[in-house]
């Protein structure tokens, strides 16, 4: 017990003057559940950047990162208890799950803690405007990946349109945010179906399409694994052959390994890895570490979201000091991330980056473009 | 010496929770003998059988069969050994046709002749049941249904029956009709034990009888001997 | 008209679904008083045998009976390990051990497997859809029904024809008086879970061929909609659980096709209303079991 004693203190006793020099990151993710499929893949990037820089010696060549990992199950109580336990462990930074509904659970723990808190991919754009200054996201708002689709849908000649969304979630809504720009561009509703999340059987309403004469030009839909794959096949079945438009959330494997029924199908994400690009250099470095390549974006979002810190930290000349790195963060304008340059100054914390837009070709993506919206094009955030 | 019984119990105690419905009872039955356990309600008859056949756990005591240890066999080994209870309330299979009740009676016998032999007898016995054989059990009548819960126990062709109240809750006549049955059983060489309320119908087939009150057998001796007893009033009057 | 009509396919459909579950559960309940919510994990186990032979690039035709092999096993070996030591138990204890199994199944294919959600290859023919008349009809749809219709021939025979399959019957009606027949307890209820193991390796095959996808928690949906049905049409009845499954698929079609546009946000809602409603009535099911409702001696 004695022996115990004194070596705490002798760690403390040592501990004390490096302190300074270690950047402790919270994260309370969602490393299992329905969330899983976001975070895990976020938490493999994020730990190649902190490998990366700490390798290099540190933030700045002096301050090593050290992460504090919780996981949430993709609970939102769970999500609360964990942010509490992090800030009580006196953590700088906290990351929170890839979803606005479990990050707002940790909202008041965080704001009142006064730490700066970043989902990993939460993408809708109500989360910093609820969340206040101590809140930020990390990727293409809702509304900004909704315009680019309807921009593109339109450009490509649709001009009528369905859209399937579920009120479940706030990301399940970015169909509505599609519906407004679509017909400010002049297209027409044709109609649109809810669903609930895991409901599983689409044929109801993939029936209910394919009876419309004539069928939409494009459906458009930001439901993701597993009801996706249930969509689109329930929706090829019944014969509708419109366009299918999707959103990041279907940026996984199972897209990609649908054979005939998922080819086509054109959806919003975060970068795509041009030949000479950072994300190019990401995948290496991931496939390098892990054995293979990154299996969606969401590893290299997770990548920008240490980049982001880092370059917090040294905006805020090196201060651990968690109120100082929200000032900085809130200021930073073209850090340059995995996917591409990231702006948050001029934000709410909704942070300016590039939507790519992929198209599934022979079981691989293809792109088909990176267009930059118009800024009076993307709808304002809301509520739901 | 006299042959060693078919089944004998020594210091039966069936427990409820901290109710102790047997209180430690000897008793045997012979082969070829009908023997009748009688007493009021609550004496504890129905829990001596159900202990016999395992469908409550003895708490003390032993019993043996053909001069195997029984007492904490499993229900389902004790047909294939030659012992099957007639329960009350006969119990028959509601949902199971007449004759899915009787198939399930031989589940445990093999042989495909004992089967026919015994699927025979009940025949004999019933031919109400043969007739009715692909009704649902449930929709017999009472008395119906009290033959086909002894045609059901005797399809294993067991070397002891023991009936549990089959006259309860019959109309005059047919509690007949079933005395006349056990009679015909008794003639055939079943051996069987009975616990009847019915107490002149029971000691009028019966070669022997125990009297049973607050769990303990108070009395014992041959049909005619009890039927003579004022033990026997005593225990239906609830004194013991 | 022609709507209606391939909107009733999709019911049919989703509903023999639902009642193969719902069966699945009835089973095991009717026999031995347990709602094994780990129901659903039989389902998972049925799919990520489906994507491991997708893997190794076994073909469909013998990746589906493997995959209801393999939920058989499962389902006696839960038995054997988690749910016999239980036997006997009051209903909450057999209750609370089903969902550890669940939860421990669940932790044990995040931790073995991924925590993600794993693609499941599947014939494109599964996507295809047939033109009769001026209907539609999916193969996949075509796919549900005929499995269905062959689980419940199949199921109906075996319990109305086969030895094994009557003991059953007569152990749900009454356990103690059927091993009083020397109907061995281990048999039969080893039996209803191998059966329940096939119905949900036969729900999970149709499930997974609708998701393309299976993950650790895929098995939670299933069961509850399962239970939904099974206590719809009475539990521990053969007979309800079926009509139980199929009136919850109709209801869940149905309004996800006829509702109007703006009362969908309510759809669920207004789906358990309707079972609510039914079950004011009928509080022991549609199809109540016979056993439940009287008293045993």
């Amino acid at each position: 017990m004695k022996k115990l004693i004194l070596t705490s203190a002798i760690v403390a006793a040592f501990a004390a003057p490096v302190a300074a020099e270690t950047l402790t990151i919270g994260t309370a993710t969602a490393q299992t559940g329905s969330l899983a499929y976001a975070d895990a893949p976020t938490m493999q990037g994020m730990k190649l950047a902190v490998d990366e820089i700490n390798e290099a010696g540190g933030i700045g060549g002096t301050i090593k990162i050290e992460l504090l990992e919780k996981d949430v199950r993709s609970d939102p109580a769970q999500t609360s208890i964990a942010a509490q336990e992090l800030v009580d462990a006196g953590v700088s930074v906290i990351v929170l799950p890839g979803d606005s509904d479990p990050s707002l659970a940790a909202i008041g723990v965080v704001s009142s803690a006064e730490i700066p808190a970043i989902s990993t991919v939460a993408s809708s754009p109500t989360l910093p405007e609820i969340g206040g200054d101590y809140m930020f996201s990390n990727f293409p708002g809702d509304n900004v990946q909704a315009a680019v689709s309807a921009k593109w849908a339109y450009d490509e000649g649709f001009r009528t349109a369905w859209i399937v969304y579920s009120l479940d979630t706030q990301y399940t809504t970015m169909p509505l945010y599609f519906r407004d720009v679509f017909e400010k561009l002049g297209g027409e509703m044709l109609g649109e179906s809810t669903n609930t999340i895991g409901q599983q059987d689409f044929s109801a309403i993939a029936t209910t399409i394919a009876a419309q004469d004539p069928q939409p030009d494009v459906v458009m839909t930001s439901a993701y694994e597993p009801d996706f794959p249930s969509l689109l096949r329930a929706l090829r079945a019944a014969g509708v052959t419109s366009q299918i438009i999707g959103s990041d959330g279907i940026d996984s494997p199972t897209t990609f390994s649908l054979g005939d029924v998922g080819e086509g199908v054109v959806f919003t994400t975060a970068g795509f890895a041009t030949e000479g690009s950072a994300l190019e250099s990401f995948d290496k470095a991931f496939e390098a570490k892990y054995g293979s390549a990154p299996e969606t974006i969401y590893s290299a979002v997770g990548y920008d979201l240490i980049k982001v810190i880092e370059a917090a930290v040294i905006a805020a000349d090196g201060s651990t000091d968690p109120k100082a790195i929200q000032q900085a963060m809130a200021n930073l304008e073209n850090v340059q991330g995995a996917t591409g340059l990231i702006t948050y100054k001029g934000t709410n914390g909704m942070p300016i980056r590039q939507v790519s837009l992929i198209r599934v070709k022979d079981g691989g993506r293809e792109l088909v473009g990176q267009p930059t919206p118009d800024a009076d094009l993307i709808p304002a955030p809301r509520m739901q | 010496m006299t042959r060693a019984p078919l089944l004998s119990a020594q210091g039966l105690v069936v427990r409820y929770g901290a109710i102790e419905a047997v209180r430690g009872i000897d008793f045997s039955i012979h082969e070829g003998e009908i023997v009748t356990f009688l007493g009021a309600n609550g004496a504890g008859k129905s829990s001596t059988l159900n202990a016999l056949v395992s469908l409550v756990p003895a708490a003390e005591g032993q019993v043996l069969f053909g001069g195997e240890d029984i007492t904490d066999v499993a229900p389902e080994r004790l047909a294939p050994m030659g012992l099957t209870l007639a329960p009350e309330g006969r119990r028959v299979f509601g949902g199971l046709t007449v004759e899915e009740n009787l198939r399930m009676g031989a589940y445990g016998v093999r042989s495909a002749e004992k089967r026919e032999a015994a699927w025979d007898m009940v025949h004999d016995l019933f031919p109400i049941l043969h007739e009715r054989r692909h009704q649902f059990a449930g929709t017999l009548s009472g008395g119906q249904q009290q033959m086909l819960a002894i045609g059901r126990a005797l399809m294993c062709g067991p070397r002891l029956l023991l009936l549990d109240e089959p006259s309860l809750g019959l109309a005059p006549q047919i509690v007949g009709q079933i005395f006349d049955l056990i009679a015909l059983l008794r003639e055939r060489d079943v051996t069987l034990g009975i616990v009847e309320q019915n107490v002149a119908m029971a000691l009028e087939v019966a070669d022997r009888g125990y009297v049973m009150a607050g769990g303990r057998i108070v009395a014992e001796g041959t049909a005619a001997e009890l039927r003579q007893t004022d033990r026997l009033q005593a225990a239906y009057l609830g004194g013991s | 008209m022609d709507l209606f009509v391939q909107q009733t396919v999709n019911a049919l459909a989703l509903g023999g679904t639902y009642a193969l579950l719902a069966l699945g559960l009835a089973v095991v309940f009717s026999i031995m008083g347990l709602i094994n919510f780990a129901h659903g994990e039989l389902m998972t186990i049925s799919g990520y045998t489906l994507m491991y032979c997708g893997i190794a690039g076994v073909p469909f035709v013998i990746s589906v009976p493997l995959a209801i092999l393999a939920a058989m096993v499962a389902a006696v070996a839960m038995e054997r390990i988690a749910f016999r030591p239980v036997r006997g138990g009051s209903g909450a204890t057999m209750l609370i051990t089903s969902f550890a199994v669940a939860m421990i199944l669940q932790v044990l294919f995040q931790n073995l497997i991924s925590a993600r959600s794993q693609a499941v290859m599947l014939p494109p023919l599964l996507s295809e859809s047939l033109r009769i008349g001026n209907v539609i009809i999916g193969v996949n749809k075509i796919a549900a029904i005929v499995a269905t219709v062959l689980m419940l021939v199949f199921l109906d025979r075996f319990m109305n024809r086969q030895k094994t399959g009557i003991a059953m019957r007569a152990a749900a009606e009454d356990f103690a008086i059927a091993r009083l027949m020397g109907i061995r307890a281990n048999t039969v209820i080893a039996g209803a879970f191998a059966i329940s193991g096939l119905l949900a390796g036969v729900a999970a095959v149709l499930w997974v061929s609708q998701r393309a996808s299976v993950d650790p928690l895929m098995g939670f949906t299933p069961v509850l909609k399962a239970f939904i049905a099974a206590i719809l049409g009475g539990l521990g009845s053969l007979r309800g659980a079926v009509a139980g499954g199929f009136l919850l698929g109709f209801i869940e079609v149905y309004l996800a096709a006829f509702l109007p546009q703006e009362l969908q946000e309510f759809r669920d809602p207004i789906g358990l209303g309707i079972v609510v409603l039914i079950l004011l009535f009928r509080p022991n099911g549609m199809i109540p079991s016979r056993v439940l409702g009287s008293v045993k001696v």
